[in-house]
């Protein structure tokens, strides 16, 4: 039976006690906990770290295909471009070619139908001089008198003349 | 339950311990291990549960004693947490009927009030040396009187209070119940409500003087 108040050996087992109490905690949960908050910011840091890298990396990949793009039109441009002048170009080749073509196939008929002209004229001659004969004959035999004969010759080939031309033209 | 102002003792060694208190504080002990333990049993990087609460107060511990005692503070963080944990534990198992707070003995309070001065004398002395000594006798020597009365009463005052906080408030509990007819509980969930309160209050209160002493002896001082 002991007052409220009586300091006793209580007092150092008290105090050893809590030193014991606080080497078991140390060991137990303040440091995990310690180092899992250093992790924990470390990893924090780095993952800031890490993303402004790619950040930047990024942004240089964007530099680099704009640069890229913008080479790409050009190229592009400049093959339509020389499209449209190889086409131009070919173009105008085949419409001289074709004229040229056409220049000769009309001179080509031209030659013909002068030579089916002088043809037709050479052989309409001679049917010409044939008949004539014919008619002579005819006139011989009916009579003799000059003057008739002179005129119907002459009429006859006149006659003719006409008829044949107007057909050639 | 005990009779007020009576205490059962042993003999072990020759010398005399209060067994109520030892067994308490082993309770407490336990129980301060335990929520540790359940605590930090699954750390993860993402935290969840418990571990909120437990990396909770160590950074609030740690903002402290940043702010406190600076970067060599951080050696005495265990110290500290483990104060505020044994003490919360200690005062608040008291209000549990049929059991006492290791904290409504003197023994507790004035020991751990002891270790607490015992180690800001020895950690100023530690790493201040000569300059540790000297700021007693400042401004003038004369000064030493009122600073050793300071120092003396360190201890004494944090011991105290705690210790008479915490017995006022297990006393008035039993002299409540003793004294409120069984169909008047009132009184007694009132002032049960106020103890969880003191019972926080104080061990803070421990805790904080104990870290603002620590830092008087651990912080770098740029005046002189």
């Amino acid at each position: 039976m002991i007052v409220l108040i009586e300091i006793n050996a209580t007092i150092l087992a008290q105090i050893l006690n809590f030193l014991i109490l606080v080497v078991l905690l140390r060991a137990v949960a303040y440091k995990p906990v310690a180092r899992l908050l250093q992790q924990r910011s470390d990893k924090i840091k780095g993952d800031l770290d890490k993303a402004e890298a790619d950040r930047k990396a990024a942004e240089q990949t964007l530099e680099q295909y704009k640069v890229q793009l913008a080479d790409a039109h050009k190229k592009a441009q400049d093959i339509v471009d020389k499209a449209n002048v190889t086409a131009r170009q070919e173009h105008d080749a085949a419409v001289a070619e074709t004229r040229k073509e056409i220049e000769r196939m009309k001179a080509t008929a031209q030659a013909e139908i002068e030579n089916e002209r002088n043809r037709a004229f050479d052989e309409m001659k001679s049917q010409i001089v044939s008949l004539s004969l014919a008619a002579a004959g005819k006139v011989v035999m009916k009579n003799i008198d000059t003057k008739e004969n002179d005129k119907l010759v002459n009429d006859f080939i006149s006659k003719l003349d006409k008829n044949m031309f107007a057909d050639l033209r | 339950m005990h009779d007020i102002g009576v205490r059962e003792t042993i003999r072990f060694l020759g010398l005399t311990f209060n067994i109520e208190t030892l067994k308490m504080t082993w309770l407490a002990m336990g129980i301060v291990i335990l929520i540790a333990c359940l605590a930090t049993r699954n750390l993860k990087v993402v935290p969840q549960g418990w571990q909120n609460f437990v990396e909770m107060i160590i950074l609030w511990l740690h903002d402290q004693i940043d702010a406190m005692m600076g970067r060599r503070g951080r050696m005495l963080a265990p110290f500290i947490v483990g104060l505020f944990m044994f003490l919360l534990a200690s005062n608040l198992i008291g209000l549990v009927p049929l059991m006492a707070s290791p904290t409504n003995d003197l023994n507790t309070t004035l020991g751990l009030a002891l270790l607490v001065v015992v180690m800001v004398h020895c950690l100023g002395l530690y790493f201040k040396g000569g300059h540790y000594i000297a700021h007693f006798f400042q401004p003038t020597p004369v000064f030493v009187v009122i600073n050793m009365i300071e120092e003396i009463a360190k201890p004494i005052t944090l011991a105290f209070r705690l210790f008479g906080n915490i017995l006022a408030g297990e006393i008035l509990i039993i002299v409540l119940l003793k004294l409120m007819p069984i169909w008047m509980p009132i009184p007694s969930v009132c002032w049960l409500a106020f103890s969880i309160f003191i019972s926080c209050v104080q061990a803070v209160i421990f805790t904080m003087l104990s870290m603002a002493y620590l830092a008087n002896a651990v912080k770098e001082d740029h005046a002189e």
